[in-house]
């Protein structure tokens, strides 16, 4: 929850994975409250408003429920909910920006499975 | 307690012959922070100076729940606009001290919480005593941010709050500014040129430029909606084509122009040309360049 912001998207998107990331990561356990908008907005120094539109994302995807007159509480089974959408977006996110970048350097689908096997040799040999 | 709205309507004001604001209209909600954002002579001061009565404008009108609140006292209490406090101005020739502007504040502003200026003077570490002709540039913007926050008006207007504030009073300003805004649901409009820190604050910009109001918009909408694509410069034209678009430069083969999309557009990412997000200074001044065209 401590993260920096970044120009590189908008806030209220970077307050939606800061959150994902600290349910993760443990830092939030499920059926536990998270920050209120407000004290998002105060600790960021961003509009109230942008901090509720990343937190009810959230929501839309039960990830986290509202407690009416409570605050918003992480849902049960939010962590593996994340990972299985995460997994789902890995190849979206991440294969196919390689993908290119190793297309334009003309690095052949062959090199880049070997890259792939050496890095994880490399970790069992550590 | 219902929804206050404020208004202007067709606002125009005259400097000896010279139109410095061309028609301007604008409503502001309750409970939002503005950022108004505008070039040095723009309009900005002129423009919150008529929206808080303190000078009138050479026509149109400004409405608080549909009443004028030229001359009218109730209105008034509601809306307050902090200047920039110049001590060489006119009637400040004596010499004020820091706690003659607190004494007027408190006896000028209904709402007045001499509690919160108290600790906001002592946080600030401002010498109650001194004349503010000796106060600095930082230390005066202090004190202005003192009497906005404590006049707890509805409506709150800041100019250039930060100027001559060092990072960490800025940084200071804008956590109690979030703390109040938090706490009572105030509405702020808060001019600024240092965009980039202020943001994040904004629920919506205001760009005013050379008089006009170029755009008011939600920040983070206007953040997503402003693309700035470059590339091979056929690429770029193709992709952008049909779009709105500023601010084109050209270098060699290469070139980079900012797009505005409306509403459901997109611009298809294709190998030749980069997409990235802009943040709202660079907005600002794509926008004000292709004015200025």
């Amino acid at each position: 929850m401590q993260e920096l912001l970044n120009q590189e998207k908008s806030i209220y998107l970077q307050i939606k994975e800061m959150i994902e990331r600290d349910i993760l990561r443990d830092i939030l356990l499920e059926e536990e409250r998270v920050p209120s908008t407000n004290e998002l907005a105060k600790l960021y120094a961003i509009n109230p408003a942008t901090a509720a539109k990343g937190v009810n994302l959230l929501v839309d995807e039960g990830i986290l429920y509202k407690k009416r007159g409570i605050g918003m509480f992480v849902a049960a089974g939010a962590k593996e909910a994340i990972r299985k959408k995460r997994r789902e977006h890995f190849f979206e996110d991440y294969v196919k920006a390689m993908l290119a970048e190793a297309a334009n350097l003309g690095i052949s689908k062959e090199e880049l499975i070997e890259m792939i096997a050496w890095n994880q040799g490399g970790k069992e040999n550590e | 307690m219902s929804e206050k709205i404020l208004q202007c309507r067709g606002i125009v004001k005259e400097y000896r012959k010279q139109e410095v604001l061309h028609n301007i209209d604008l409503t502001l909600e309750q409970g939002k922070i503005y950022g108004l954002i505008g070039r040095n002579g723009a309009g900005k001061t002129t423009l919150l100076s008529i929206l808080s009565a303190q000078n009138p404008a050479t026509s149109g009108d400004v409405l608080l729940n549909g009443e004028k609140v030229w001359e009218n006292s109730r209105a008034l209490e509601e809306i307050f606009f902090s200047r920039e406090i110049s001590p060489n101005a006119v009637g400040d020739s004596s010499g004020l001290r820091v706690k003659d502007y607190l004494e007027m504040a408190e006896a000028y502003l209904p709402k007045w919480d001499k509690n919160m200026a108290e600790e906001l003077v002592e946080l600030f570490h401002l010498d109650k005593k001194k004349k503010t002709l000796k106060l600095s540039k930082g230390m005066l913007s202090m004190l202005s941010i003192v009497l906005a926050l404590a006049s707890k008006a509805e409506f709150t207007f800041m100019d250039e709050p930060v100027s001559g504030l060092d990072v960490v009073a800025r940084e200071q300003f804008y956590r109690l500014l979030l703390e109040e805004f938090t706490e009572s649901g105030r509405t702020f409009v808060i001019s600024t040129h240092i965009i980039e820190e202020a943001a994040d604050l904004f629920e919506e910009v205001i760009f005013l430029h050379e008089g006009r109001i170029l755009l008011k918009e939600n920040t983070q909408e206007l953040l997503e909606h402003s693309i700035y694509v470059s590339g091979r410069a056929e690429e770029v034209d193709e992709a952008v084509k049909g779009k709105e678009i500023h601010h084109q430069e050209i270098l060699g083969r290469s070139k980079s122009v900012m797009v505005r999309l409306k509403e459901g557009e997109t611009l298809n990412q294709t190998q030749g040309i980069t997409l990235q997000p802009m943040n709202l200074q660079k907005v600002f001044v794509s926008l004000c360049a292709g004015e200025e065209e």
